[in-house]
């Protein structure tokens, strides 16, 4: 029976919980399953916290949340990155409540102690009496481990586990595949994050966000009402567009593989904004990367990725997936935006608004579903949650990347598998 | 102290605008979108920012509907599918506080508004200022820019895909 009126089996056996085929309910309800969570997943792995363009300069910070801790991101004053659990070693008061923001210093609003951007207490005010006792904490207390790449700055609060480089796994092709579509290899995260209340379970939305088998039902009132989104792709069952387990819970929607078959036509991935509109963006890329190279990337466009566990490369823009409680998820959306090429921008901007956010053509309604998906497993019968579709049919490579088709439940199913990895592992991820 | 008079360049009837707004929100809080799209001038600006003052070429929005999409946003709605307004929420908003200046030919309202949703179970409360950029069309108003600065646009917000 599902969670919360009968508790699972304690300890949890996550195996008989999460199965290759289907999924227990309680996994979406069970609090003990996501304090589970929040200390395996989001607490001892690595966790998205910002992107480098986010805060280019010296003294530039972020406040964001690792599982479910508040931690300031910085840049100290030589331009190193940091990472601070926002809380004052003296008296326990958050330190810094802004969002973002530039400052030359942080100071704790109870008493004013002061710590330099590295987290370095710098000083105490009427420090005399401290004089002849033992050593205070230092400074603001870093988190275990920081680490980037490609720009995207992770975080973890364990010392111990997978270096980021094996945390992502074959997901870095994803992000080299992203900024490759700047003409400098760099993208910027500065328009800020559109902030999105959802009341379900994050895995949810993860879940969704590589689903090619929704988007007929869920966003059939676009597909009536909007031509160029009904166009631009190929939805049906028979689609070339292939789907993707890479492996460590790293899935796709590979709409390369649709746009390759009309190796004709660049940019099916803006919408179909055609090539004579985008000139200088052309003309940069060409120089970057010669004409059939240039080429290769325009047709391709960015991947459709969700990387494990909850940030999403959802083609020009990035979407994190933050839980809250069992029932409560928070979706941060923002639009990449390519260096060298502000051509695009513009029109990465205003495709990111009609598409995302509360008011979003399309994530009002994932999240509207997400609600009603809540809202179901709450009832206890049947117990299980079907992942079987198109297993008969994937195909396992050598390096045991398996794919299937547009509509087929194969990244569902890669997220799960590594999610009972984890959360079976002696000592978490 | 010196007291700032502002002196309408046209004259105007603050009555009326007043009334033009309160029929704005009834047709938003009533789902009845063909009266409500037509309110709007042709060429125009429907746009919910997050945070103070942002620039929106830089800055992303929750809204930023030029004329074109504002007639997408509509349709999409009168499919009867849009599932995060089928059904559709429960919907009234107050006005008040309406402050009314002219520009040039234009005529300029910011009004407080507080709206109660009602949506599976849960009241929800948004609030925030309605700034209208409003065109004289005959005896009647038409709408040429509509931007609703949300109390809490730095904070998550639930689902908006009604009209606010």
């Amino acid at each position: 029976m599902n969670a919360p009126l009968s508790a699972t089996p304690r300890p949890i056996a996550y195996p008989s919980l999460v199965e290759d085929q289907r999924i227990h309910g309680s996994v979406y309800t069970d609090p003990a399953i996501f304090a589970d969570e929040i200390d395996r997943i989001f607490s001892r792995g690595w966790v998205f916290l910002a992107h480098e363009s986010e805060i280019p300069n010296p003294g530039d910070f972020v406040t964001r949340k690792l599982g479910l801790q508040s931690v300031i991101v910085t840049r100290d004053a030589a331009g190193g990155f940091h990472s601070l659990y926002n809380r004052c070693p003296h008296r326990g008061a958050v330190v810094c409540q802004a969002e973002a923001g530039h400052r030359r210093s942080l100071t704790c609003p109870y008493h004013g102690w002061t710590f330099a951007m590295d987290g370095a207490l710098m000083g105490v005010p009427a420090p005399g009496a401290y004089e002849g006792l033992s050593a205070q904490p230092a400074g603001l207390a870093p988190i275990a481990r920081l680490d980037s790449y490609g720009g995207f700055i992770f975080g973890s609060l364990g010392a111990d586990g997978p270096n980021l480089t094996t945390h992502l796994g074959k997901a870095v092709e994803w992000i080299d595949q992203l900024c490759g579509l700047s003409p400098t290899g760099r993208i910027r995260l500065s328009a800020g994050w559109m902030k999105h209340k959802m009341r379900c379970n994050w895995k949810m939305i993860v879940e969704n966000q590589v689903d090619g088998y929704h988007a007929p039902m869920v966003h059939g009132s676009l597909l009536a009402a909007n031509e160029t989104f009904a166009s631009v792709r190929d939805r049906k069952d028979s689609s070339p567009t292939r789907v993707h387990d890479v492996g460590l819970g790293h899935t796709d929607i590979d709409h390369a593989t649709d746009y390759r078959t009309t190796p004709d036509r660049l940019f099916r991935w803006t919408g179909g904004v055609p090539e004579a509109k985008l000139p200088n963006y052309v003309a940069a890329m060409r120089e970057s990367y010669g004409e059939a190279d240039a080429r290769r990337r325009l047709i391709d466009g960015p991947p459709h990725s969700m990387l494990f566990p909850n940030i999403s490369l959802a083609e020009m823009n990035i979407m994190v997936i933050q839980p809250i409680s069992p029932t409560e998820t928070i979706h941060y959306s923002t639009p990449v935006l390519l260096e060298g090429a502000e051509e695009m921008n513009a029109r990465t901007m205003r495709r990111c608004e009609g598409a995302l956010g509360p008011a979003g053509f399309l994530i009002a309604d994932d999240a509207e579903i997400a609600e009603l998906n809540q809202l179901g497993v709450a009832n206890l019968e049947p117990e299980w949650i079907l992942l079987n579709r198109g297993l008969a049919s994937e195909v396992v490579d050598a390096e045991g990347v398996r794919t299937a088709g547009l509509m087929d439940e194969t990244s569902q199913r890669g997220f799960w598998r590594h999610y009972r990895d984890v959360m079976s592992a002696v000592g978490g991820a | 102290m010196t007291v700032q008079t502002l002196q309408p360049s046209v004259a105007i009837d603050h009555d009326a605008i007043a009334q033009f707004l309160y029929r704005e929100a009834r047709f938003a809080d009533e789902h009845r979108y063909d009266d409500w799209e037509a309110l709007w001038a042709d060429e125009a600006l429907y746009w919910v920012p997050i945070g103070e003052d942002p620039d929106p070429a830089t800055r992303i929005s929750y809204i930023y509907d030029n004329r074109a999409r504002l007639a997408s946003r509509i349709r999409q709605l009168k499919t009867g599918r849009r599932h995060s307004q089928e059904p559709a929420s429960g919907l009234r908003r107050l006005i008040s506080n309406i402050e009314i200046e002219t520009r040039g030919e234009e005529i300029v309202t910011r009004s407080n508004f507080i709206l109660v949703e009602s949506r599976r179970g849960a009241l929800i409360t948004w609030a925030g200022q309605a700034e209208h950029r409003l065109r004289k069309a005959g005896g009647d108003f038409r709408i040429s820019a509509k931007t609703v600065r949300l109390v809490n646009s730095d904070e998550p917000i639930s689902n908006l895909a009604f009209l606010i």
